[in-house]
């Protein structure tokens, strides 16, 4: 019935008619603005100019919110591989999907994923994979170093909860590109419900990520692998992909570690086990550029200072024709030297090394230059000392070899003998000439110096370079092995004299410290052994050599402040400056000081020395601190030439070729010569200067007619291009926003950073810019506890990430945080937390605090439930703006959610200020009328005087002010009210104490952790968890108790009001007798009265009678009753009939009158026809 | 977890290690300080100095052995604000603002300094030039603002002192990366010849005798004559001259010169004051560059801490203070320069050797500064 009711008519569309047509015209036509406009001009008029700017400033906002604020690109020009992780729970086909993956780039089987793997993917990419276990520190670490997540989800589970953590971590510490696989889809039978699932999982990830976040299905296993198809795809969207950088990432270098060596002494190891190791850790630098000798931190570790870096040759380089489309098969490279490809597999305790044998052969080919390694090692018969002794190098082909013995001695000799002083008369100065600079002997010294190493430093690099020499890319290898010595011959060659591989290797030798000002105290040191090293004749030289170097220092550092040194010193220094050849050595690399030893000074008699004042180095190291540079030396400034010199430093002075009015007015000219004069008529045309120029050329040389052709065309190129210009900056400028002009300033910053280093060779480029991502970069760590070498496990990742300079140092940080909303319960103030900020994880203490309207910090017990609060902690120094999150335990997996809190660091500081409330309470024992005398609050006299004048309070609400302190009980003092108090009243002054932070900072060591046991990590215990482990129960205060609550009855007076005002109030207000009567009182009540016989008769009579008189009287009310109602009937009859008499009398008497009417009218009618 | 410091000998280079440190966070360690001295130990210059630092930072600790040889510094956070100084008056106050100049930025809150003291004296630089040029210099770094200016309250000459000179920055919470690699041409010369508690004529006689020798290059050269009365002239008489270039490109070159100190030394004439400072302006502008000789080592600092992007800057021959600074960068932040002589064409008349220094900045963020 209903739906009957509800059906109403369709809309019947018009196929033919006036109306139709009109349509079809109109969709033929299309809508158009103009026409829109032009047919309703009302419509598009301004009706309210505050409604448009209104409409305008919406658009613009909308427009100007999808703006990224721009950034400089600083992506290498050969970026590191791109680090994918693999994320989900357990048992959802993440190393399978990895293995597919490599499979599917590389063409090989991968069996144990273990460690990082990284493939070339394509002509320009490579990638890591990742896998990422279900350890909530792994998931925190890889996080943060991730470039693309692929997030595995069991479609026929759902969503697990590792996979919302990761989300929240991801989200904290910046938000990589984040691709949802659903696996396990072919469990599904039903395909209406694999659809729905799907839509739903989609729809939740959107939420989570974006909406329109890619998400992938991997529909079904073949054979225990993903369909290759679904594969392909997936490793397509892949190697496309591209990344938007995350501030953290680009502004810390950071190396996700593929390989990890121990260097520590075997023997070391062998006598005592728990020893500090010296590491050697392996990777892909990323990130910011590296300094060397900076800080890092490894998460689960520690942090550490870098004992040296080194880079490598790549072992997974991008293929180097361009040309192809697809790769060849010997350029899908794949490196996983933890999982095993490469020659070595780790396991907990060892290290396994995998013959070729085992492998396929081409991959051996790939990864050579471990294998070799590994190989070499393998072959090694003889220990490194014994072959060292027995190895022989000829440095000339034909000539004597020579042998190790010789080699200290030689070197040492050669240092000396290398430089000769040479008297320049032209400069008038000493300088250093270089005996013999050949490449070859550069090498042969090299290997030299390389095997004298050797017997200090047992790296496996250096072992297998002497174990087989000869094969080129060994020699590369080799080459950076000796970066340090050798840095300047490839860079200057003309430099490259021994003496500055010497400066060289003792820069690189230098650690951190450095001596007097800026030389180091080793330097000095190294020196002195050296000297003492040599013999006798050479000591000569050497001494020689090391004093004409002093002299050198002092002419470079010292100041011109004392007369006396300075006329020489400065001179030598300004000539020495004006023909430097190589600045660089003079600033960095040349200054060698010599050690002020104490053998040197003279002795007078056993105990005094001779006190040298004019001792340059003391004298500079002294010196006056000023930095004015002053000049008294060379010009002088009366002579015309001197004068001269300088001339085209000012305006008026002569002006290059293309910035010269002259010029710049003749192009002018060129450019806008011809015009028309528009009031003569007259037609202006410029002069063809070509054919002036042309003139001037065959004057002056007519032979070179064909360089003077060039010439010109390149005038007319650049004429060109400045036309060009100059239309470009006429026409593309007007629509130039402010976001354009910053987004070129920066393309242009980008492109400069690219082309200043671009031209050099890596060694020296980086000395300048660090190491640059991209490089595959060796970090040797020493001191690192023997726990990470001993439990070293390749399924944690190892990070070493960089730190940039006084991150390392710890403070407070005070920080805005808020407790996540999944998380279940609220934070305590002072209950340990486990924070993840920056590349850390550590354990501390935060107080929570809320910031009042005055900027005071107020101390909260406990986190709002869903408003961000204020935290302090004590923690390393991180850059304001980096987000952390909190868990309150890292150890096992828990089914709810993990992460506690999230937030943002604010600011930083070696102090914190937050206060707690405070009330002192004290008691009256003395009032006066608005004066009163408290006691209790305050235990002395001088605790008094601190408070004079602070505002105090009753709990009634009495405010007032302490005055002064009394003298009699200690402590009590004089207030003030604004009304009297009673005895009962409580004085209280409320005040705020400040809470310190505790400081604790506690890392989360989760990688030394025995393998196995990495994820139960367990730090300090709250109090809560202590006392549920000990068994403390707290025993609470009894006033605090709940008890039955007991109410008196409340009694009230009554109201008494005076007679006096009783007497004035008006009746309606005076007070009645409103308690009812009791009892009448024995003296009111009256006595009964008793009748006499007599009476008793007469009473009963009167009664009797005056019944039967009632009884009369009432029935004849009853009749007269009845009769009247009789009456009252009659009287309505009559009363009708006389009305019915009236109306009939009436209706006659208007009958009569209308028909007398009628008769009338009809009367006049016929009278007027009458007249007519 | 505490980041290696660095251990130094002697005093000289003091101001700079400080700073550096303050910057960096690495704790320094200076030993050996005038020991061989026969008044071992800081000047009171130091101790003030060190006095301000505190004052500027927040948790500094500072540790000085009884015989004041060895000093230790561990910087605390820059803190900034209104800060007071009584500087020593054994150093002008250039020496203190110089220092200033190179932490303020990086502060938590601007920093509003007075400093009271030695305005101008012959060895340090005066007021007057880092006014005129380390300004101009900063604000090519980003830093600027209405509040970034040095005033001259009250002058003061040496020995005497009574100076007063209020220096105010604002805060950035990055610095820009430069490319200062053409210095222009010179279009205008300006200057200050001041002079205290002496006859008011020194000015003009200091203005005289230095246009002499400019004006053979540049018609366009206006140098103020500044006469300090009553209490704004300090406590002691002198004169000085401070001469500024100006190129088209917006670079500062400087010289100055001061009157001997009162009882110093022989007494100078203000015109050959004014002639010898004209001429030192002259060797300063054949040095070249684009950024004077006094403030090479600020260029170089800022151009350090910039973001990781090459700055370049041109300079003129570096002054041995440079030099150490420069060695000073590379131990506190591990940053080399590129260094490269551009020796001029022979028919170029354009002054001496110019050094091209060329860095990639460390990706310093004041960590100071509080987000809101």
């Amino acid at each position: 019935m209903d739906a009957k009711v509800k059906k109403q008519k369709k809309h019947q569309q018009k196929h033919s008619g006036p109306k139709a047509e009109k349509k079809k015209a109109k969709k033929q036509e299309g809508s158009i603005e103009e026409d829109e406009r032009k047919r309703n001009p009302k419509a598009f008029s301004v009706q309210s100019a505050v409604r448009m700017a209104k409409t305008f400033h919406r658009a613009q906002d909308i427009k100007a919110k999808k703006h990224h604020i721009p950034v400089v690109d600083r992506t290498p020009l050969e970026p590191p591989p791109v680090v994918i992780v693999v994320v989900g729970p357990p048992k959802v086909g993440k190393s399978t999907l990895i293995r597919c993956l490599i499979k599917n780039f590389t063409r090989q089987k991968l069996g144990d994923i273990c460690g990082p793997v990284t493939i070339v993917s394509g002509k320009k990419r490579r990638l890591t994979f990742m896998e990422c276990n279900n350890d909530i520190n792994t998931m925190i670490d890889l996080a943060k170093v991730a470039d693309l997540v692929l997030m595995l989800i069991d479609a026929s589970f759902g969503f697990e909860m590792e996979t919302f953590e990761f989300l929240n971590i991801c989200q904290v510490h910046g938000f990589p590109r984040i691709m949802g696989v659903l696996t396990h889809l072919d469990s599904f039978k039903n395909n209406k419900s694999l659809r729905k699932t799907k839509k739903t999982l989609k729809h939740r990830f959107w939420t989570e990520v974006y909406q329109g976040a890619k998400l992938f299905y991997l529909s079904g296993m073949v054979y225990g692998e993903y369909q290759t198809q679904e594969v392909k795809n997936l490793g397509r969207f892949i190697s496309v992909m591209k990344f938007r950088p995350l501030v953290w990432q680009t502004s810390h270098p950071y190396l996700l570690v593929d390989r990890m060596e121990d260097l520590t002494d075997p023997e070391q190891v062998r006598t005592d086990p728990k020893c500090d190791r010296t590491v050697s850790l392996y990777g892909y630098l990323r990130g910011a550029h590296l300094k060397n000798k900076s800080q890092v931190h490894i998460p689960g570790v520690g942090d550490f200072q870098v004992g040296d870096v080194g880079f490598l040759s790549d072992p997974c380089p991008l293929p180097d024709a361009q040309k192809k489309r697809a790769l060849n098969e010997k350029e899908r490279l794949l490196y996983a030297p933890m999982g095993g490809v490469g020659g070595l597999v780790y396991d907990k305790d060892a290290v396994y090394i995998d013959l070729p044998a085992s492998h396929v052969n081409q991959l051996q080919e790939e990864a050579r230059p471990t294998t070799e390694l590994v190989q070499s090692l393998i072959d090694a018969h003889s220990t490194l000392d014994t072959k060292m002794a027995a190895s022989k190098v000829s440095l000339f082909t034909g000539s004597a070899t020579l042998d190790p013995s010789h080699i200290s001695q030689h070197t040492r000799e050669k240092e000396i003998l290398e430089e000769q002083s040479v008297w320049d008369p032209t400069t008038n100065r000493e300088r250093r000439k270089v005996i013999f600079t050949q490449e070859e002997e550069d090498v042969s010294e090299e290997d030299d110096s390389e095997g004298s190493d050797q017997a200090d430093d047992e790296g496996d690099v250096e072992c297998e370079e002497t174990a087989t020499g000869g094969a080129p890319p060994q020699k590369k290898q080799k080459l950076e092995a000796e970066r340090g010595r050798t840095g300047s011959c490839a860079e200057l060659p003309v430099f490259a004299d021994s003496e500055d591989e010497l400066e060289m290797s003792e820069e690189e030798e230098e650690a951190g410290t450095s001596g007097d000002s800026g030389h180091s105290s080793e330097e000095e040191e190294d020196e002195e052994s050296e000297d003492e090293l040599t013999n006798d004749g050479e000591e000569e030289l050497g001494k020689q050599h090391s004093e004409r170097e002093s002299e050198e220092d002092q002419e470079e550092g010292a100041l011109r402040w004392k007369e006396g040194l300075q006329q020489k010193a400065a001179e030598a220094f300004l000539r020495q400056q004006e023909a430097a050849p190589n600045l660089r050595k003079l600033v960095y690399g040349s200054v060698v000081e010599v050690t002020e030893s104490e053998e040197e000074e003279e002795e007078l008699g056993g105990l005094f020395r001779v006190s040298r004042p004019q001792k340059s180095k003391k004298l500079q190291a002294n010196a006056l601190d000023c930095s004015r540079f002053h000049a008294d030396t060379g010009h002088d400034w009366d002579v015309q030439e001197v004068l001269d010199s300088i001339r085209d430093c000012f305006v008026t002075g002569k002006w290059e070729e293309g910035q010269d009015a002259a010029t710049l007015l003749k192009q002018d000219e060129e450019m806008y010569g011809d015009f028309e004069d528009l009031e003569t008529g007259e037609v202006h045309v410029s002069q063809p200067q070509d054919t002036q120029d042309d003139d001037d050329d065959g004057d002056e040389e007519p032979q070179v007619k064909m360089d003077d052709e060039e010439v010109q065309k390149n005038k007319r190129l650049e004429k060109k291009r400045r036309l060009k210009e100059r239309f470009n900056s006429e026409y593309d400028d007007g629509d130039a926003t402010y976001f354009d002009d910053l987004k070129e300033e920066l393309q242009k910053q980008a492109e400069l950073n690219r082309a200043t280093f671009g031209d050099m060779d890596d060694e020296s480029r980086v000395q300048y810019e660090g190491f640059r991502p991209g490089m595959y970069i060796r970090m040797e760590i020493g001191s690192l506890p023997c726990e990470f070498v001993t439990n070293f496990d390749a399924r944690y990742p190892i990070i070493l990430g960089g730190l940039g300079s006084s991150e390392g140092n710890l403070g407070y940080l005070q920080m805005r945080l808020k407790k996540h909303r999944w998380y279940e319960r609220i934070l305590k103030t002072k209950d340990p937390l486990i924070f993840s900020l920056g590349w850390r994880r550590f354990q501390t203490i935060p107080l929570f605090h809320m910031e009042d309207h005055n900027g005071r910090h107020r101390l909260l017990k406990y986190t709002p439930q869903h408003m961000h609060c204020g935290a302090s902690i004590w923690g390393p120094i991180t850059p304001q703006g980096s987000g952390f999150l909190a868990v309150q335990s890292v150890t096992g997996t828990k089914a709810s959610f993990r992460i506690a809190a999230t937030g943002v660091i604010l600011d930083l500081d070696k102090s914190v200020t937050i206060v707690k409330k405070l009330k002192l309470i004290g008691y009256p024992f003395k009032i006066f009328k608005n004066t009163c005398f408290v006691k209790g609050m305050f235990n002395t006299v001088l605790e008094v005087a601190k408070f004079e004048g602070a505002s105090v309070r009753t709990v009634s609400g009495i405010r007032g002010q302490i005055k002064k302190a009394l003298s009699s009980p200690a402590g009590a003092f004089r207030a003030t009210f604004e009304d009297r108090l009673l005895m009962s009243d409580i004085v209280f002054l409320r005040s705020w104490y400040p809470v310190s932070v505790p400081q604790l900072y506690n890392p989360v060591t989760s990688l030394l952790l025995p393998a196995g046991q990495k994820d139960s990590w367990s730090g300090m215990r709250t109090l809560g968890q202590l006392k549920h482990d000990l068994g403390i129960r707290n025993k609470p205060n009894p006033d605090s108790l709940y008890k039955p609550v007991v109410r008196a009855p409340r009694r009230f007076n009554p109201l008494h009001i005076p007679k006096e005002l009783q007497k004035a109030l008006p009746f309606k207000s005076k007070p009645k007798q409103q308690q009812p009567k009791g009892k009448t009182p024995r003296d009111l009540q009256r006595p009964s009265v008793i009748r006499e016989p007599h009476e008793r008769k007469v009473a009963a009579l009167l009664h009797a009678l005056s019944t039967v008189h009632n009884y009369k009287r009432k029935n004849a009310h009853k009749v007269q009753h009845a009769k009247h109602k009789e009456f009252l009937q009659q009287k309505e009859k009559d009363e009708e009939a006389k009305l019915k008499r009236q109306r009939e009398a009436k209706k006659k008497l208007y009958r009569v009158m209308g028909q007398k009417d009628q008769k009338k009218q009809r009367s006049s009618l016929k009278g007027a026809s009458s007249d007519l | 977890m505490a980041s290696h410091g660095l251990t130094y000998d002697g005093c000289n280079f003091f101001r700079q290690r400080l700073v550096l440190s303050t910057l960096s966070g690495k704790h320094v360690k200076i030993k050996n300080i005038r020991s061989r001295d026969d008044e071992p130990g800081l000047r009171d210059f130091e101790a003030s100095f060190i006095r301000l630092l505190d004052k500027v930072t927040n948790g500094s600790r500072i540790e000085i052995n009884q015989t004041g040889t060895v000093l230790f510094y561990q910087p605390g956070l820059l803190y900034g604000g209104p800060v007071e100084h009584d500087c020593n008056p054994q150093r002008s106050v250039g020496y203190y603002l110089e220092a200033l100049l190179m932490l303020a930025p990086f502060m938590k809150t601007p920093l509003k300094a007075t400093l009271k003291g030695v305005t101008n004296d012959p060895t340090d630089p005066t007021v007057d030039l880092l006014k005129s040029t380390a300004l101009p210099l900063m604000k090519k770094f980003g830093i600027d603002g209405e509040a970034f200016e040095i005033k001259v309250v009250k002058r003061g000459m040496a020995p005497g002192g009574g100076g007063e000179v209020v220096f105010t920055c604002p805060v950035r919470k990055t610095i820009k990366p430069v490319q200062l690699t053409e210095p222009g041409k010179i279009k205008r010369i300006r200057g200050v010849a001041y002079s205290v508690r002496v006859s008011p004529q020194m000015g003009n006689r200091i203005v005289e005798s230095a246009r002499s020798v400019l004006n053979q290059f540049l018609p366009d050269i206006y140098i103020y004559t500044d006469h300090m009365k009553g209490t704004n002239s300090g406590k002691s008489p002198g004169f000085g001259l401070t001469l500024v270039a100006e190129t088209l490109n917006g670079c500062f070159l400087s010289a100055e010169m001061s009157s001997t100190p009162q009882g110093q030394g022989d007494p100078v004439l203000p015109e050959d004051l004014g002639r010898n400072c004209a001429k030192l302006l002259l060797e300063e502008v054949y040095r070249g560059g684009c950024v004077d000789s006094s403030n090479q080592s600020l260029a170089l600092l800022l151009m350090t801490l910039g973001q990781q992007d090459v700055s370049k800057v041109l300079l003129g021959p570096l002054s041995p203070y440079t030099i150490e600074f420069l060695r000073h960068i590379r131990d506190f932040f591990q940053i080399m320069f590129k260094i490269e002589v551009q020796t001029p064409l022979d028919d170029e008349r354009k002054g001496g050797d110019k050094v091209l220094m060329t860095c990639v900045g460390v990706g310093y963020s004041n960590i100071n500064k509080t987000v809101k």
